[in-house]
């Protein structure tokens, strides 16, 4: 059996917190640093072929095998679910789901249906469901914090870091959702099949954070 | 109005020439195994009403069944399983056989999956049911048949995994958590969700249970993990682990300790039949397990029957696709000799293949008017042979 492992990283900000890790590891990362366009990339001398897309394709890619590991956000594990194993907690890229509305309006007053705008409709779905309400949800793809000012939604359900988006558009936080922190998964084949290099590969991660 | 009469269904796709033969070389294979350890076959319907696949043991979410109404309005469903409808058969038309009962199946299982997920909606699945053995003894027959099965395969690599419900079930139970919490708790385990896991039983400190919870989810591998479970596990799980020790002794003792492994981080879902040993098959070059059992002692008797049973089912379209990438394939065969005739010597030219064939030789009759369209399509089918009969009679020509 090929002893190579193959990792997919979500592009951007968790792929250099990623390369960084990998970097404090010892491993070289000058391909990594100058990759140019490709999307396949090795780690000389270990080993690791590294593959770099996008959030969601990254759980595709764990999910059907094509790839052992995949470093994504728990945003988008909770929103696309899927079979896999999530064996680690990174650390980096934390900020989290959370319910916003108009500054000063009252989200949960009345007994009307609300609407809730959302790129995420699952976590939104799953989040409400969770208190019994029945709600409208309208998907969105770009900036959601438009909905609640062009009246098209009561509230939204976004990431949130810092707020401050929020607070320059007149929205403020009624409740948290849910944290969000990268997370290591494992395709669930993988882990059995090469265990000893996956759990240390895990452990050298984990222990470098 | 938009036509879809290009197109086959997502999940759902043609299977030709190499795809087909791969498929039904594996079905074949698994076929000889069964039968030859006295297995016999059930063929049950395609459509079968939704009640049967929705009991108190096992029931299949709504959302991955293909449902659809008969005549008198009744809610069916495209069967998503085979195990359910034998349990049937077992609880009706087979509850005065004698037990053991041994049967085998090899049909078409219809599930929903999300969409764009990339899962087969459609698959052949072939496997085995024991239904009323003696608990060790049929577990040791249904996986060492697993174990035959996984070997068949000669794929480059393969892994047979064993685990055991009961632990989970048995720690879970100490812990006395509702049921909501109880679901997350098994989904944190069957998805080595550890941090999640940690977050969750941290509540509990320094509880023994929680942390033998902990600890199982992380304890797979070979032999090594019966010594470290030993020390983990509380007395009350020993029995259960000291079984699938045995268990485990004895694939070894067949010969294939190399090729297994054990997990104790198995919990099974809500929703799932098993009640004791479980086990998965999995191949190199395919990310899921090609093979699924377990001993499931409780679902004959949600249909009136009382009586212990094991099994396992293959996922044949799974291991066809695996062994396929690996060799390339997709090619149309190549017969060994192809057969032109003139007008007038259609029969002769009949006769001549059965001749061949009769010989031992595959023989395509070319059914084209003009020889050298025969030589043309003998050569693009690689196809070094043409027979070319007339009132002359036989002919031999060599192509290529």
């Amino acid at each position: 059996m090929s002893d190579k492992i193959r990792i997919a990283l979500t592009k951007g900000r968790l792929e250099k917190d990623t390369v960084g890790l990998f970097e404090k590891i010892g491993f070289d990362v000058t391909e990594l640093r100058d990759k140019g366009r490709r999307l396949i990339l090795e780690v000389p001398g270990q080993d690791i072929e590294v593959v770099l897309a996008k959030a969601a394709d990254v759980i595709t890619y764990v999910e059907l095998g094509a790839c052992d590991l995949g470093v994504v956000g728990k945003d988008t594990i909770l929103e696309h679910g899927g079979r896999y194993f999530e064996v680690a907690d990174l650390g980096f890229g934390r900020c989290r789901f959370a319910l916003a509305s108009k500054k000063g309006s009252d989200f949960y007053g009345g007994v009307g249906v609300k609407t809730v705008a959302t790129k995420y409709p699952n976590v939104t779905r799953h989040f409400f469901e969770g208190k019994r309400m029945d709600v409208d949800i309208v998907k969105i793809e770009g900036s959601v914090e438009l909905a609640p000012l062009l009246r098209i939604a009561d509230g939204i359900v976004d990431i949130v870091e810092t707020g401050t988006t929020l607070k320059e558009n007149g929205l403020e936080v009624i409740e948290d959702v849910v944290p969000i922190s990268a997370r290591l998964i494992v395709n669930t084949v993988s882990m059995k099949l090469k265990k000893e290099r996956i759990e240390t590969l895990a452990e050298m991660m984990q222990k470098a954070l | 109005m938009k036509n879809y009469d290009l197109l086959t269904p997502e999940g759902t796709r043609d299977l030709i020439f190499d795809e087909c033969a791969a498929l039904r070389s594996i079905s074949e294979k698994l076929r000889v195994i069964y039968t030859s350890h006295g297995y016999t076959e059930v063929i049950t319907p395609g459509l079968e009403f939704f009640d049967v696949f929705n009991n108190k043991s096992r029931h299949y979410p709504q959302e991955v069944l293909y449902k659809l109404t008969d005549g008198k309005g009744r809610l069916m469903v495209m069967r998503p399983d085979t195990t359910m409808p034998i349990a049937r058969l077992v609880g009706t038309r087979l509850r005065t056989s004698p037990l053991p009962l041994k049967l085998f199946y090899d049909q078409t299982i219809y599930r929903a999956n999300p969409k764009e997920s990339g899962r087969d909606d459609e698959f052949y699945q072939s496997g085995i049911e024991i239904i009323g053995g003696e608990v060790m003894r049929s577990d040791m027959e249904a996986l060492s048949i697993a174990a035959e099965v996984m070997q068949s395969f000669e794929a480059e690599d393969y892994r047979f995994e064993i685990g055991d419900s009961g632990i989970f079930t048995m720690l879970s139970d100490k812990l006395d958590l509702p049921e909501h919490e109880l679901d997350d708790l098994r989904e944190y385990v069957m998805g080595k969700n550890y941090p999640a896991l940690d977050d969750m039983l941290s509540r509990f400190g320094d509880n023994a249970y929680a942390r033998a919870v902990r600890g199982m989810t992380r304890l797979f591998g070979g032999s090594e993990v019966f010594a470290e479970a030993e020390k983990l596990l509380p007395d009350e799980a020993k029995p259960v682990l000291h079984r699938l020790e045995k268990v485990y002794d004895s694939l070894c003792a067949l010969g294939i300790g190399g090729k297994v492994t054990v997990d104790l981080g198995f919990a099974g879902k809500s929703s799932n039949y098993y009640t004791g040993i479980v086990f998965n098959g999995y191949i190199e070059g395919y990310g899921m397990p090609v093979l699924t059992g377990g001993r499931y002692d409780k679902l004959i008797a949600d249909f009136g029957v009382d009586t212990p049973a094991t099994g396992f089912a293959v996922n044949e379209n799974a291991v066809a696709d695996a062994l396929l990438r690996r060799s390339g394939g997709m090619l149309l065969p190549t017969p060994d000799v192809m057969i032109w005739s003139d007008n007038d010597s259609i029969v002769a030219a009949i006769e001549h293949c059965r001749k061949l064939i009769a010989d031992g030789l595959t023989a395509d009759y070319t059914d084209l008017a003009d020889i050298n369209a025969a030589r043309e399509l003998a050569k693009k089918r690689g196809c070094k042979r043409l027979d070319v009969v007339t009132a002359d009679g036989v002919k031999t020509e060599t192509i290529g």
